[in-house]
């Protein structure tokens, strides 16, 4: 974790804060606001699936590069959250917001309206998720899966990418494999190349959503490695649900425990899982430790 | 006698061979295009689609082919023989090729359009370049089925004055009496078509999508 900032040039080349406050919609007087403002912020969210209500008025706010670990029995809503964020999943009520701006809503004369799929196009590229099921590309090579976005989303050239891919895989310490089709890989591989694909399109907010749930346990360390190396060289605002207690106690800022739609209780991980306050946040954790 | 029904046959033979030809073309691209549009995000394009389908697969072909050939020509539109055989059979195979195409897209596992929006790509460019070439891949077997479907349907052409294959047979075993004979080179034509021909495009066509498939190393 407090490994020395070894690739923080080449982080900063990937992660350009100005690059951002340079845009149109950007004013230069905005500029220090929005870097005040959190990364990520729920306001008020609501999900339902029919008369199910999955969050409840969700606030969370996720500042700039900050590390936050959802936690919490299954059911409890913590994968819709990244989902929502992450546009697969339409929202009921509320705004989600990303940098400073509405990502499910946009400003039409000076009302919010729900967001068109150019808006929310627009907004998403600055967030990248890596699944549960790694869903790679399974007709394409390593190398193919990180260059296809890079070419066909954001138009680089295909050397542009192929360099770029090609990087990306050496970070995740699959250089040598990036020839090989994803049945070709084992699933600590795969989850290894989903990273370095979302990684291929330098987003700001990374989403993990249980990504060593569907790993052999001797598998889960190469990609928590994975993503504690860049959580060391990356400028990146991460949110990870995860059932690997012990990593979200490491990796961590702050740990939001999940309940029945709600965040029971939220704190750093010293808090939480040191002196959880909260009853169902005690249940949960000592469940979990017992399974162990 | 038995020359001319050979040279008969042989000429049957072409025959079926083209219209089977132009009509799996008129069917591919059509179903294709059809099987798109049935999964279209735009409802009224659904619409159209589903119209298409149910009224190619709901109506008998031979009556669309005779419409086609007898009833157009009523409002002022006469097709050669030739034309109706091809676009008659493709249009109304590819009806049932849409269906195969909608199952095929719909197939293609969640997770490639979720990891599609996570990276930001159009509709447009997740179609074309992660969900149709999995689809299609996918498809390929039931399209085998078609094809040969296809093929045997065209001896129905015979009826809109097309001297095709099993018209040849059935001219060569009257005049010559040899119904054994004729019957059964009848029967093995089409086997050897199917068998010789289609199947092997299809299985080679499979392999050539099959990078990163596990049924690669199984075909």
């Amino acid at each position: 974790m407090n490994e020395p900032r070894v690739r923080l040039q080449n982080a900063a080349m990937y992660y350009d804060a100005l690059t951002v406050l340079g845009q149109p919609n950007f004013p230069m007087a905005q500029n220090e606001k929005i870097m005040n403002q959190p990364m990520v912020r729920f306001e008020n969210v609501t999900k339902r699936y029919g008369a199910l209500t999955v969050l409840d008025k969700l606030n969370l706010d996720i500042s700039r590069n900050e590390r936050v670990s959802i936690i919490g029995p299954s059911g409890s809503g913590k994968t819709t959250v990244l989902r929502m964020l992450m546009t697969l999943e339409r929202i009921n009520d509320g705004v989600i917001w990303v940098n400073g701006e509405p990502l499910t809503h946009m400003q039409r004369s000076g009302r919010m309206v729900p967001a068109n799929n150019r808006h929310l196009r627009r907004v998403r590229g600055q967030i990248g998720m890596v699944f549960q099921h790694f869903n790679l590309f399974p007709h394409m090579t390593a190398l193919q899966n990180c260059m296809e976005a890079p070419v066909s989303v954001l138009g680089l050239s295909k050397p542009e990418a192929e360099a770029r891919a090609a990087d990306l895989l050496d970070m995740v310490g699959l250089g040598e494999k990036k020839n090989h089709f994803p049945i070709q890989l084992s699933g600590g591989q795969k989850q290894r190349v989903a990273i370095a694909r979302a990684l291929a399109m330098r987003p700001k907010v990374m989403l993990f959503d249980e990504v060593t749930s569907a790993l052999d346990p001797e598998l889960v360390g190469e990609v928590l490695n994975v993503i504690r190396k860049l959580g060391a060289e990356f400028d990146l605002t991460m949110l990870m649900v995860t059932h690997q207690m012990g990593f979200a106690k490491e990796f961590s800022n702050r740990v939001c425990f999940f309940y029945g739609g709600k965040i029971a209780e939220q704190g750093s991980p010293d808090q939480l899982f040191g002196d959880p306050q909260n009853e169902r946040t005690r249940q949960f954790l000592s469940a979990v430790l017992e399974a162990k | 006698m038995l020359s001319f029904g050979v040279a008969a046959l042989a000429k049957g033979m072409l025959v079926t061979l083209i219209v089977t030809l132009g009509a799996s073309l008129v069917t591919s691209v059509l179903a294709l295009i059809v099987g798109l549009m049935r999964v279209s995000p735009i409802k009224p394009v659904r619409w159209l689609a589903i119209g298409y389908i149910e009224f190619f697969r709901g109506t008998s072909l031979l009556v669309q082919v005779y419409w086609w050939f007898f009833v157009l020509p009523i409002f002022g539109l006469a097709l050669s023989p030739w034309t109706v055989a091809i676009f008659g059979i493709g249009l109304c195979a590819s009806g049932y090729g849409a269906e195969v195409v909608r199952a095929a897209i719909q197939a293609v596992d969640r997770g490639q359009y979720e990891a599609s929006i996570a990276l930001n790509f159009s509709r447009l460019t997740m179609m074309r370049r992660i969900v149709m070439p999995q689809a299609i891949r996918a498809l390929l077997p039931s399209w085998g089925n078609m094809l040969i479907e296809l093929l045997k349907a065209t001896s129905l052409t015979f009826f809109i004055t097309i001297a095709e294959f099993t018209s040849a047979a059935k001219l060569a075993a009257d005049t010559t009496g040899n119904y054994l004979l004729f019957f059964t080179v009848a029967l093995f034509g089409y086997y050897i078509i199917a068998r010789a021909l289609i199947t092997p495009f299809v299985r080679w066509l499979e392999r050539r999508l099959s990078p990163g498939f596990v049924r690669e190393a199984m075909a």
